[in-house]
This record gives C-alpha cells, sequence and structure tokens, in this order.
C-alpha cells in the first residue's frame, strides 16, 4: 500500500484536475484537508463515473484513457466496463436510425403540400383582370366631373376676395364714428383694438385712398390718447384704470416713458414738498423750543401729519410700481431718498435735544413707514437700509448725549471763568459752581442713562439689533466723557501747557485761583461719589456687553477714570496751593527785598505786609470754606507735646533780661532749641494735602510761613529790624491762632522766623514785652 | 547721623549755605565749602574724600573774613576758589588762592589774589570759564554784569566790560553756557535773560515764574534747567523758550537749586527748603509726542520722574554739587553746616 500511494496521489490529483476543468471550477479551494478528504472519498466511492465522465469531454485521449483503465483496473472491472461499452454503443446505434427515419417522413409530407399549392394559384388571374377593368372605368368619370364645374369655382372665389375687400374699406370707413362711439361710451380699450387693427390698413395706403378716414381716426385717437393721459394722471381713478391707460397707451405707440419720467418728477417734486414740510415742523419746533417747552400738543401734531403725508407718498409709489412695472430702480431711488430724508429730520431733531422717548416715537413712525415700503418693494431691502441709518441715528443720538452731558458739567465752571474775565469776579460763588456741576455730574448722567435704558428696553424692529452696540457706545461714551473732562480740567487750568501751547500759557494767567480748588473738589467728587455710582448703574443696565467690550473699542473702565480723577484732583489741588503761593509768595518778597535791613529804623507798629498776608490768607480761608468740606479735627490740635517745645522757646524770648545777661549762652542755648523744633518741625509742615478746609488752609499758612522764614535767612537785620520782624511774627500769632488748625506747627514755625532773623541779626536784643503787647493791642483794635 | 542714612556727612562749625567740586582736583574727589556766620570767624573747608571712599576727611581749614554767600572753584587750578561775602553792610567778592603750605601751617592764611571791587551794588555770584585755563571771569552783581579778566600770576583783576541789567531787574545768580562760552544766562527775579558776553548785550530772555537757581546741562545742547519758588523745576529748550520741554513737580517749598549730573545724560539733583536732595531723571518728551492725543495717556505711560528724595536732613538745603571726577557721586550742604556726599550708582539702573 505504501508503494502505491505516490501513483495514488497522482491519480487523485489528476482526477481532481480533470474535474475541475470540467466543472471549470479552480482547484486552489481544495486545500482546506477536510474537503480533500471528502474528495478523495468520493473518487474512491465512484471513480468509474469521473472516468466515463471525461469520455464526454472535447479533451478525451483514447490511448490514454484506455492505459489508465487498464493499468488501474483489475479484470473484473475490465470486464464489467467492457460489457456496459458494449451496451451503451448498441444503445447509441438505435438512436441514430430513429432519427434518421422521422426525418425522412417530414421531406415527404411537404413534397405534397407544394404540389396542391400550384394547382390554387392558376385559378386566381381571372379575379384580377375583372377588377383592374373597373377602376379604370371610375377614374373616366370623375375627370368629367371636375372638367364641368371649374369654371364655375374660380368665380366663386373672386367674388369672395372682393367681398372682404369691401367689407374692410366699410370698416376702415366706419372707423371714426365707431371710435367716437367708443369714447362716448368710454369702451377705450375696445378702440385702441379697433385702431390697432386698422393701423396696418393705414400705414399701406393711408396716404391715398383712405387719406381722409386716416386723419378723422387719427383725430379720434389723439381724443383717445389725451383722455388716457388724463386718465394717468388723475389721482382720482382707481389704480387699475390708471395701469390699463398706461397699457393702452403704451399700445398706441405713446411714448410712455416720458410719461412715466413726468409722474416721476411729480413724484420727486411731492417729495419735495413732503421735505420743505419736515422743514417747516422743524422750524416749528425750534419756535416751539425758544417760547416754551411745554407746547407738546402743538409739536406732535404736525409731526403726525408729516407721517400721514408720509404714508400717503408710500401709497402713491405703491401705485406707481403697479402703474410702470418697469420703474422699480426709480422708485426704490425715491424711497431711500424719502427714508433718508426722515433720518435727516431725525438728526436734526437730535441736534435740538430730544428725549429718547421722542426720539423712539420717531424711529417707530419711520419703522412702520419702512415696513410698508418693504411690501412695496422687498427687493429693495428697505429694512436693512434704513437700519444701517438707525444705526447711524443712534449712535449721533449718544453722541450729542454726551456732548450735552460734557457742557452742562462743565458749563458753571466756563461760567465763572467768562465772568471773571468781564471782571464780575466777585458776584458769582465757587460754592454755586461746585454745586451745579456736582448736582450736573450726577443727575444729568443718570438721566442720560435713563435715555439710554429706554433705548435698550424698546424692542422695535429698528433697533433689535442694536442692543449690544448701544452697549457698547455708552460704555465707550462714559469713558471719553471722563477722559474729556478731565482734558477739559486740565486745559482749563492750563495744566497741559507742555501740551497745548502758547494760547494755554496766558488763559492760565488769568485763570481763577477758587476754579482750580472747584476742579480739585470736583475730580474727588467724580472720583469717589459720580462713578462708583455710575459704574453701578451701567452694571445694573448695560452689562451685557462684557465680552464684546474687549474686542472693540475702549469699554468703560472705571479704575482708569477714578485714577485719572484722582491724580487730577491732586494736581488741581497742588496747583491752588501753588498760585496762591506764589501771590503771597509776592508780598513777602516785595517786603523783605525792598527795605534795607541794615539801616532799619524802630518798629513803631506792625508792618503792612501783615495785613497783605492776613488778606491774602483769608481769602484762601473763604474759597477753602465755600469750596472744600470740613475734615475731621486734626490730630495735632489736642497734642501739645509739640507745642510745649516752642512755648519754652518764646518764654526763653520773652525773657529779655536773661538774653541780656548772658547774651552768648542764650544764643547757643537758642541753637539748640532751634534745631530740636528744626527736626520736629520738618515732620510738621509738609504733611500731604488732604481735601479739606482745614488741611489746604493750614498747608497755606504753613508754607507762608515757611517762605518767610527763609527769606529772612537771606538778609542781615540791625536791633531795629530783628524787632521789627519779632513784632510782626507776635502779631502773626495772635491773629493766626484763632483761624489756623494746626496751631503748634504755626507756633514754631513763628519762632523758628524769629530764631532766623536771631540769627541774621548783628545785635538781636528782643523787644520789650510791654512794648511788644502795646504794638499788638494797637493793631490789633485797629483791625478790629 | 540717622539711622538709613547712605551718605557720608561731614560737619561744618557753622551754618553754611555754598558747596563746590574742586574740578581741577583729578586725583581726588573734593569739595569746597565756606561758612556763612554773621558773627563768628568763617572757614573754609576743603574737604576730600578717603580713598577707600567711606569717609570725608578735612584737608584743609582755612579762615575767610566774611561769611560766604557764594564759592565756585577755579576749573584749572585746585588751589584758586572764588568767594562772594558780606559782613553787615558791606559786601565783596574776591580771588583767593589756597596757600601752598598749608600743611604745615597751624592756622594757614588764605592768599587773596585779586579782589574784584568794582561792584557797585550786592556781589551775587561768580562764574569761572566753563572749562580750561582762561582769563575770564563773569561776576554779577544786583544790577550789573561784569567780565573780568584774571591774571593769577600776577594777582590782578580787570574789568573788560560790565552792563547793566536795566532798571527793576535784580539779578540773583546765572550760569555760563558750556557749550557756546559767549552766553551766560542770568536769574532775574521773574525772567532769565542771556547775554552775550562779545557785546554785553541780551540777546534773550525767558519770563516765567521766580526763578531761583539754573544749570546749563554740560551734556545736551539748547537745554537749560531751571528751578523756581512755586512751580518746581523746568527744563527749557532754548530754541523755544516760551514753554518750557518739562515740567517736574521739585520741592514741597522752594526748589533752591537744581544740578545737571556732568555724565548721565538727564539725571538732574535738586535741593530744597523742604529739607530734601530730590534726584530726578528727566527724560524730555520727543517732539512728536506733544501732540495732545498722547498727552492723555502719558500720566498713565510716564514713569515717575523722581528717582529718589534724600530727605535725611535737618535744615533747609542750599548747597549742592556734582563730583565732577566722579560723576556719580553729589555732594548736598544744609543750613546748619551738615555736608552729605552721597552716591547715585542704587538708582542708576532704573532709569
Amino acid at each position: 500500500m505504501e508503494g502505491d500511494e505516490t501513483p495514488l496521489d497522482d491519480k487523485a490529483k489528476r482526477m481532481r484536475d480533470l474535474l475541475s476543468s470540467f466543472y471549470a471550477v479552480d482547484s486552489s479551494p481544495f486545500s482546506p484537508t477536510n474537503t480533500t478528504l471528502d474528495r478523495a472519498h468520493s473518487f474512491n466511492a465512484s471513480p468509474r463515473y469521473a472516468t466515463l465522465d471525461t469520455i464526454n469531454t472535447a479533451s478525451f485521449d483514447a490511448d490514454r484513457y484506455m492505459n489508465l483503465l487498464a493499468q488501474k483496473s483489475n479484470l473484473d472491472s475490465l470486464l464489467r466496463r467492457h460489457f456496459e461499452m458494449a451496451a451503451e454503443i448498441k444503445n447509441l446505434d438505435t438512436d441514430l436510425q430513429m432519427l434518421v427515419y422521422e426525418n425522412y417522413n417530414k421531406f415527404i409530407s411537404a413534397t405534397d403540400a407544394i404540389k396542391r399549392m400550384k394547382g390554387n394559384i392558376a385559378a386566381m388571374e381571372v379575379n384580377m383582370e375583372h377588377l383592374l377593368e373597373k377602376i379604370l372605368c371610375v377614374q373616366s368619370k370623375s375627370d368629367g366631373v371636375n372638367n364641368s364645374l371649374y369654371g364655375k369655382r374660380d368665380h366663386i372665389e373672386k367674388m369672395h376676395r372682393t367681398r372682404n375687400l369691401l367689407r374692410k374699406v366699410q370698416f376702415i370707413y366706419d372707423l371714426p364714428t365707431r371710435l367716437g362711439k367708443c369714447i362716448k361710451s368710454e369702451a377705450y380699450a375696445d378702440a385702441v383694438k379697433l385702431y390697432i387693427g386698422a393701423m396696418p390698413i393705414f400705414e399701406a395706403y393711408g396716404d391715398s385712398s383712405f387719406k381722409d378716414c386716416k386723419r378723422a381716426s387719427e383725430q379720434e385717437v389723439s381724443v383717445i390718447i389725451k383722455i388716457l393721459q388724463g386718465k394717468v394722471f388723475a389721482d382720482s381713478e382707481s389704480i387699475q384704470a390708471r395701469a390699463e391707460a398706461v397699457k393702452l397707451l403704451n399700445q398706441l405707440n405713446f411714448p410712455v416713458d416720458h410719461l412715466k419720467d413726468e409722474v416721476l418728477e411729480k413724484l420727486e417734486q411731492v417729495l419735495g414738498d413732503l421735505n420743505l414740510e419736515c422743514g417747516e415742523i422743524a422750524q416749528f419746533k425750534d419756535d416751539s423750543n425758544e417760547s416754551s417747552k411745554e407746547e407738546i400738543i402743538p409739536v406732535l401734531s404736525p409731526k403726525n401729519s408729516q407721517w400721514v403725508s408720509t404714508s400717503e407718498f408710500v401709497e402713491a409709489v405703491r401705485a406707481y410700481k403697479v402703474i410702470f412695472p418697469d420703474s422699480r430702480e426709480q422708485l426704490i431711488r425715491l424711497l431711500k431718498a424719502l427714508i433718508l430724508k426722515h433720518f435727516e429730520v431725525t438728526q436734526r431733531r437730535i441736534n435740538k435735544r430730544i428725549s429718547s422717548t421722542d426720539l423712539l416715537e420717531m424711529l417707530r413712525g419711520i419703522w412702520t413707514n419702512v415696513l410698508m415700503m418693504d411690501e412695496i418693494l422687498p427687493e429693495a431691502a428697505f429694512p436693512e437700509f434704513s437700519l444701517k441709518a438707525a444705526r447711524v441715528a443712534i449712535e449721533h443720538f449718544i453722541t450729542i448725549s454726551f456732548y450735552r452731558l460734557l457742557l452742562n458739567i462743565s458749563e458753571p465752571l466756563t461760567k465763572v471763568q467768562s465772568r471773571q474775565k468781564e471782571g464780575l469776579e466777585e458776584e458769582y460763588s465757587f460754592e454755586g459752581a461746585l454745586a451745579a456741576s456736582k448736582k450736573s455730574v450726577i443727575q444729568d448722567s443718570m438721566s442720560v442713562l435713563l435715555d439710554f435704558r429706554q433705548l435698550l428696553e424698546e424692542n422695535l424692529g429698528l433697533l433689535l439689533n442694536l442692543n449690544k452696540l448701544i452697549i457698547e457706545w455708552v460704555h465707550q461714551g462714559f469713558q471719553d466723557l471722563f477722559n474729556k473732562l478731565d482734558n477739559h480740567f486740565r486745559s482749563l487750568s492750563g495744566l497741559n501747557i507742555l501740551a497745548g501751547g502758547v494760547t494755554e500759557c496766558t488763559q492760565s494767567d488769568k485763570l481763577l485761583p477758587g476754579l482750580v480748588l472747584v476742579m480739585a473738589e470736583l475730580s474727588k467728587f467724580i472720583e469717589q461719589i459720580a462713578i462708583p455710582r455710575i459704574t453701578e448703574e451701567i452694571a445694573v443696565s448695560f452689562s451685557e456687553s462684557g465680552a464684546r467690550g474687549y474686542n472693540s473699542g475702549p469699554a468703560f473702565v472705571s479704575e482708569e477714570i477714578c485714577r485719572t480723577f484722582n491724580s487730577g484732583s491732586e494736581k488741581f489741588l497742588h496747583l491752588y496751593i501753588k498760585m496762591r503761593m506764589k501771590k503771597i509768595s509776592a508780598i513777602l518778597w516785595k517786603r523783605f527785598t525792598a527795605p534795607n535791613w541794615v539801616k532799619h529804623k524802630e518798629p513803631r507798629e506792625v508792618h503792612m505786609f501783615v495785613d497783605l498776608l492776613f488778606q491774602e490768607l483769608k481769602i484762601i480761608g473763604n474759597e477753602v470754606k465755600q469750596i472744600l468740606p470740613q475734615g475731621p479735627p486734626h490730630k495735632h490740635r489736642h497734642t501739645d507735646s509739640n507745642g510745649s517745645g516752642s512755648s519754652s522757646l518764646s518764654n526763653s524770648f520773652n525773657n529779655d533780661k536773661m538774653i541780656k545777661s548772658t547774651p552768648h549762652r542764650t544764643r547757643s542755648q537758642l541753637l539748640e532749641t532751634h534745631l530740636i523744633n528744626l527736626f520736629k518741625q520738618k515732620l510738621e509742615i509738609f504733611t500731604k494735602v488732604e481735601h479739606t478746609q482745614e488741611s489746604v488752609y493750614s498747608t497755606m499758612v504753613k508754607l507762608s510761613l515757611k517762605s518767610l522764614h527763609e527769606l529772612v535767612r537771606l538778609q542781615t537785620f540791625n536791633r531795629s529790624g530783628f524787632q521789627q520782624i519779632q513784632l510782626d511774627m507776635q502779631f502773626l500769632r495772635s491773629v493766626l491762632k484763632e483761624t489756623a488748625e494746626d496751631e503748634a506747627a504755626v507756633n514754631i514755625l513763628l519762632d523758628e522766623v524769629i530764631v532766623a532773623a536771631g540769627t541774621r541779626c548783628l545785635d538781636p536784643i528782643l523787644l520789650d514785652s510791654p512794648v511788644l503787647d502795646k504794638l499788638i493791642q494797637t493793631k490789633l483794635a485797629k483791625i478790629s | 547721623m540717622q539711622g538709613g542714612s547712605s551718605g557720608i556727612g561731614y560737619g561744618l562749625k557753622y551754618q553754611a549755605r555754598c558747596i563746590a567740586d574742586v574740578k581741577a582736583d583729578t586725583d581726588h574727589t573734593s569739595f569746597l565749602t565756606g561758612t556763612l556766620s554773621l558773627k563768628e570767624e568763617n572757614e573754609v573747608h576743603l574737604i576730600r574724600l578717603s580713598s577707600s571712599g567711606t569717609e570725608l576727611v578735612c584737608e584743609g581749614l582755612f579762615s575767610h573774613p566774611n561769611e560766604i554767600w557764594d564759592l565756585a572753584s577755579c576749573p584749572f587750578d585746585q588751589r584758586i576758589f572764588s568767594t562772594v561775602f558780606s559782613s553787615g553792610e558791606s559786601h565783596g567778592a574776591a580771588i583767593w588762592q589756597i596757600p601752598e603750605l598749608y600743611g604745615e601751617l597751624n592756622s594757614p592764611q588764605l592768599e587773596k589774589i585779586a579782589s574784584l571791587d568794582a561792584h557797585k551794588s550786592k556781589p551775587k555770584c561768580i562764574l569761572w570759564w566753563p572749562s580750561g585755563k582762561h582769563d575770564k571771569l563773569v561776576s554779577i552783581d544786583e544790577q550789573n554784569l561784569y567780565l573780568w579778566s584774571l591774571d593769577t600770576s600776577r594777582k590782578t583783576a580787570q574789568v573788560l566790560s560790565q552792563e547793566s541789567s536795566g532798571i527793576l531787574h535784580n539779578l540773583s545768580g546765572g550760569a555760563w553756557d558750556p557749550h557756546d562760552v559767549n552766553v551766560v544766562a542770568s536769574t532775574c527775579e521773574s525772567s532769565i535773560q542771556f547775554w552775550d558776553l562779545r557785546t554785553m548785550k541780551k540777546t534773550n530772555s525767558i519770563e516765567h515764574g521766580h526763578f531761583r537757581s539754573l544749570d546749563y546741562d554740560s551734556n545736551k545742547k539748547h537745554m537749560l534747567v531751571t528751578a523756581e519758588d512755586e512751580s518746581g523745576i523746568h527744563i527749557w529748550d532754548l530754541r523755544k523758550p516760551k514753554i518750557p520741554v518739562l515740567e517736574l513737580p521739585g520741592h514741597a517749598h522752594w526748589t533752591w537749586a537744581v544740578r545737571c549730573n556732568p555724565e548721565y545724560d538727564g539725571l538732574i539733583a535738586s535741593a530744597g527748603t523742604d529739607s530734601t536732595v530730590n534726584l530726578w531723571f528727566a527724560s524730555p518728551p520727543r517732539s512728536d509726542d506733544l501732540s495732545s492725543e498722547s498727552f492723555t495717556e502719558s500720566p498713565l505711560k510716564r514713569v515717575d520722574p523722581l528717582l529718589h528724595s534724600y530727605s535725611d536732613y535737618e535744615d533747609s538745603v542750599y548747597g549742592l554739587a556734582w563730583s565732577f571726577r566722579e560723576p556719580s557721586l553729589f555732594a548736598s550742604l544744609s543750613h546748619d553746616g551738615r555736608v552729605v556726599v552721597e552716591s547715585i550708582k542704587p538708582y542708576l539702573t532704573r532709569k
């Protein structure tokens, strides 16, 4: 068995190939073992069938088949095979014989049928000849009839043509009368139809045979044209009628374009008239504004009439659109012009102060009209167009509002300044200006905000998309407002001389110090009260733009503005002090540079400069009291620690005996105390200036005294000069005691001046206190 | 004296107003100061910064007959200096020379080279030729401007020319333009006058507040720094004398003196009667920044020009001088006679 293995395999393979070639199946799928086994099994079971099959194939090779058979089969199977084959061959022979017999049978019957057909055809020929004869007879008869009728037919045809012509001629001749009739019965359409029917004839023979007729009918037609034209222009006619008329005119070759132009011109004229009317309204508004603001009803009524006329106009446009379908572009242009005109009027009214309610009223009116127009000419996109215009109008409104706000706030200040120029300085109180400005900062900005909120709350189609923009504008508006205000203050105060130029410089010369103080206080107020409130208000109603604000334009940044105003108020306060000090310095400077102190005469009275100084301080006190708030009681008032040092000093001064007896020792002692004082005083004098009456006033006093001190140091005094200074200072001490808040510091400074004068004196001997007291009393009596 | 003081101190015996850098001393950082005492004997101190830079040493102490109101060191001879002085009613100005053998003498006397005694009114200050050896001197008294020719070897001084400032103009000080040696600026109450020394005529003037002190910027031509009583410190471009280029706040009280640093551009020291010395860094805005638009933003953008405020003084500071040798040092003198030399190095990085 083992030796047979390979041939068996070969055989199986070949079988497989044969099978597959027979079934046309690819041999590759047999690789899986299962199927191969099945196959192998089936081959073993019935190898005979397989070999039988190969016999029927085209590529059957008898020798090989025989060899194969002989090799593979044993004798039994070969014998069996032989018998089988012999039986099969016999069967096949029988079948073949049967087929040959059947064919022969069929051939015989066909020959019979052909024989029968031959006999039938010979009988048909006679019948056909008979038929031909009859047809020829019919043809000859029909020719005869035709010939006899021919002449008459011609005649009839001629008659018929003539009759038609006659009818047409009749029609032409009747045309004028018919047209007349049509005109009478107002059947213009029929008339036009008739005339157009006659047109070709008139064109052909109008110049010869039908001249009169043509003229007459043309006359009639011109009448018709006139009537139609009238109809087109007549507003009383229905739109359909007018459209019909235009159509007819068009059919009559009448130049409709010209007509259209005329109509549109008229429409434009109407628009112009409308404009005029609006102008009158504006004018009227002017008058009413000027006379009294309460005349709302007369203001409203022309406005209404304005809307009415607008809607009429829109109706007319609608009509014309129907009448002249090809005039859309002009109509769109006209309507756009109308919308623009409306916005122009709105703009004009915005310029003349208008509340947001009124503005909304106007916008609402415009919107209604726009919607109407949109209905008529949807392709013109009027809503978008008017949205754009509304955007501009609203922006303008907001800008104007802020501009007014700025004016309101700065007006009182400007007024003060201008009054000063007119020389009425004393009449206008800074207090009033400050209060007015403060009020306008808060109230006006609140009302402006309220106005804007109204805009936001209105859900008019025109404004719906603008909400975000409005919020942005409001933010931006406030930012700009405060920046501008700050700039305004600065330019008013001349602080931006560096940036401004020469003109500012001259202005600053005339600037009132009080005004600067007002601005300082106002800046402070804006920073501390107004801005937080406005911020709060904005946060409540204009907060949505949070994210957007960063992207576009400067949003309202309250911190930044606060910072600006904070620094502004500081600057103004310092400027005020500076300006006032300038005056005081001038007084002091004059006092100390003018006389020859070395040759000073004995003091007889308190020097006049003290009065001047005191007067200056009084003015400052007044201004400060008017404008600045009262501060809390100053802490230094109660601590007398500084005062004690000074009092010991003044005691030592008053004790002139001691000085006389031991001048040298006293002097060194003086110097010592002076040094101690200096250290303390340094801490005292140059404290930060606060926005209170007391702080500013005492700062001024301290600065004045410090200046005095410095000026004294620059001089050399004789005894009398020194005594004069002593007298003046003592007097100042008694006067300032009542007014200055920082008494200790003032005392120290006054002592300081005396000490300085002492060190600069060739012969420092103090005035006797009785004399001193007496002189001071006289002076006090004099001023009181 | 006080804790936290970075400066090096030196005490004078009496009150004093003026201090000057000894520019001609190239080996040491030295300063000259003069006291201001009405009755005591006044002194001139020659102070030198020790080589370690931690101490101020008195190199010379000379008695000066009168109280000193102004003191200037000669730019080419370290031993020569000028003073303006007064005693009671009398006043004068003189050029002095420090005696050569002063180290050996007990109480050396200053040698008076020349007395500038042509002054008709109270002399205010003496200006030396800005740099280098030159015989020209300018002195300013209340009414007049004098141009002197000084011969140090022959010890004579002659008035070359003089000019009155005009009625109602009280001159108070001045400065010699280092860029144009023909120009001297003088402060005159509410204006600054510019003089051409060749013709002795006023060429220009700036009218503004009450000028107290002025100094030319030696680094930048046309730049002048002034101190005013009320308006602080102004920096001017002399080509545009109408408005200042820059304004600095100055001091709480008067700004008494301003000095531009000889080396670092835009660095200004100012001394004030509020007992402080302030160090400023002034960066004048470029001309295109002057538009009003940028002005609105500038307060936020511009850094504080005040670099530092030295407040460790007990009296008004009148004297202020940069060291020419070491431009990062300046000496200040407060009225109580205390000299403090400070280094600005810690603040240089900030600018």
